[in-house]
């Protein structure tokens, strides 16, 4: 038998297509999240926790910015009282520079944690996926679900977050001051930055976070995917 | 049997892992030819290089040496999208351990490769039903499948094997984690599709029952082909085929 250059698959090169609607993908990933919840819950949470953390810091600073700006005699003796009026400048590099830093550290170690909560929910499905691949699946129908899922995953999880941030931020302002000086406007014009800012980077943290295993997962002969024992 | 179709082919076939700095040779050089339409069982102890044998013969391993040609076509050359094409709709898989999607209901895991291979979600479902009828599940469509039993789990996988209307079935251990009744009715659903469908059957397996259904048992022994029996043979042998087994 000579070794043929070119494929002969004789019959219909038309049908020779394969494919996965993104409809059936979305339903797949949505069946998955369900099925799983367990786990999804601790991925929701790892990632729910950073960003309020991120969302309150940031959101705090940032109406305290406002207030001090504010020429009001009310607001600014009340913050006076509260010792947050500093005219200090050395302090409040120094302080922006803390948090900065607070921040940064956070941010790494939530990437960790983020990856290996995702590591685990891809390799968990090894075999699952060796399967998938001998009925035929491509490497990008796989990514595709996976892709969807940690989407779907970073919006949910950042949401969450974002709104324990607010709820965080809140009383921490309400602790130092009266309620009535942060006006319902203020709030408003703040959040509409930070808390879309917080989705955005937590979604992107997630999916960062999941494209490595992955892509590793999609690439895997099918014979040594379902050999993984999880 | 000389006028039947050669659907799988293998021509010096050699595997060697690299395992830390040592060189296993799991397969030495197998020749062998199947046919359409044949019941073939893979024998061997573990560590025979049967399983390597028959993740050739499957597409799912590429050889260090040597030719694996699958409907005449040599599978070294294909590319990654070609091999996928192979896999949905050339060949249907069955495992050992069912490896149904636990998310999926058993019509929708049915479904599964007929949405691959570009069904339309309706077209799918009916062919699914129809295939689920099949294996004697015509009632059991929308369960799960942990809300199956294991023989029922492996109808559904058998199903889903011939959704695209496969050229063989490759079957690894089918009946290996099924007890001894429902492992004869595996096998036997398997001998009714190879005799009303065609399809060719090719199975690794360490369960004699499976010897009486085959047409040839190809027994691999260190990595190569020790025999090769016709049924007519095994007949005569089994009592000392079950002796001369492990």
């Amino acid at each position: 038998m000579t070794t043929p250059k070119h494929i002969p698959f004789s019959e219909d090169t038309s049908a020779h297509k394969l494919m996965l609607p993104w409809s059936r993908a979305v339903e797949i990933c949505w069946r998955n999240v369900l099925n799983r919840r367990g786990r999804f819950l601790l991925i929701f949470i790892s990632i729910a926790v950073v960003v309020a953390f991120f969302v309150s810091t940031l959101a705090y600073q940032a109406v305290l910015a406002e207030l001090r700006r504010s020429d009001e005699v009310p607001i600014r003796a009340a913050l006076e009282q509260a010792n947050l009026l500093t005219h200090d400048d050395a302090g409040d590099r120094n302080q922006r520079d803390r948090t900065i830093w607070l921040l940064t550290l956070s941010g790494m170690l939530c990437f960790v944690g983020v990856c290996n909560t995702m590591y685990m929910s891809v390799s968990e499905r090894f075999r699952e996926i060796g399967t998938l691949k001998c009925l035929g699946a491509l490497d990008g129908f796989i990514i595709r679900l996976f892709l969807i899922e940690s989407v779907f995953v970073g919006v949910v999880g950042s949401a969450l977050g974002a709104l324990a941030g607010v709820l965080l931020m809140l009383l921490q302002l309400v602790m130092l001051l009266e309620i009535e000086y942060i006006s319902g406007i203020m709030l408003l014009r703040t959040l509409s930055v930070s808390v879309p800012a917080a989705i955005a980077g937590g979604t992107l943290l997630t999916v960062m976070a999941a494209i490595y295993p992955t892509r590793a997962a999609a690439k895997m002969k099918p014979v040594d995917a379902m050999r993984v024992e999880v | 049997m000389e006028e039947r179709r050669e659907i799988v082919h293998t021509q010096d076939v050699t595997k060697v892992y690299t395992m830390g700095s040592e060189e296993v040779h799991a397969l030495r050089g197998i020749t062998c030819t199947i046919y359409s339409g044949e019941y073939i069982s893979i024998m061997g102890p573990s560590g025979s290089g049967k399983s390597t044998f028959f993740n050739m013969v499957g597409g799912l391993d590429k050889p260090s040496a040597g030719e694996v040609y699958i409907d005449e076509v040599d599978i070294a050359q294909l590319g990654v999208y070609e091999l996928a094409w192979l896999r949905c709709r050339k060949i249907g898989y069955i495992f050992q351990t069912f490896n149904l999607i636990m998310v999926m209901n058993a019509i929708e895991n049915v479904s599964l490769p007929m949405i691959f291979a570009g069904l339309s979600a309706d077209e799918a479902r009916d062919k699914a039903a129809e295939l689920l009828g099949l294996v004697g599940l015509g009632d059991r469509l929308t369960h799960r499948p942990v809300e199956m039993s294991g023989g029922q789990q492996q109808r559904v996988a058998i199903a889903r094997a011939l959704a695209n209307d496969p050229a063989i079935i490759l079957a690894d251990e089918p009946t290996g984690n099924l007890d001894l009744r429902t492992g004869r009715e595996i096998i036997e659903l398997l001998t009714a599709m190879k005799e009303e469908r065609g399809v060719t059957i090719i199975t690794a397996t360490h369960d004699h029952k499976m010897l009486a259904a085959s047409d040839r048992v190809i027994w691999v022994t260190d990595g190569q082909i020790s025999r090769i029996q016709k049924r007519e043979e095994l007949d005569i042998r089994v009592g000392s085929i079950e002796g001369a087994e492990e």
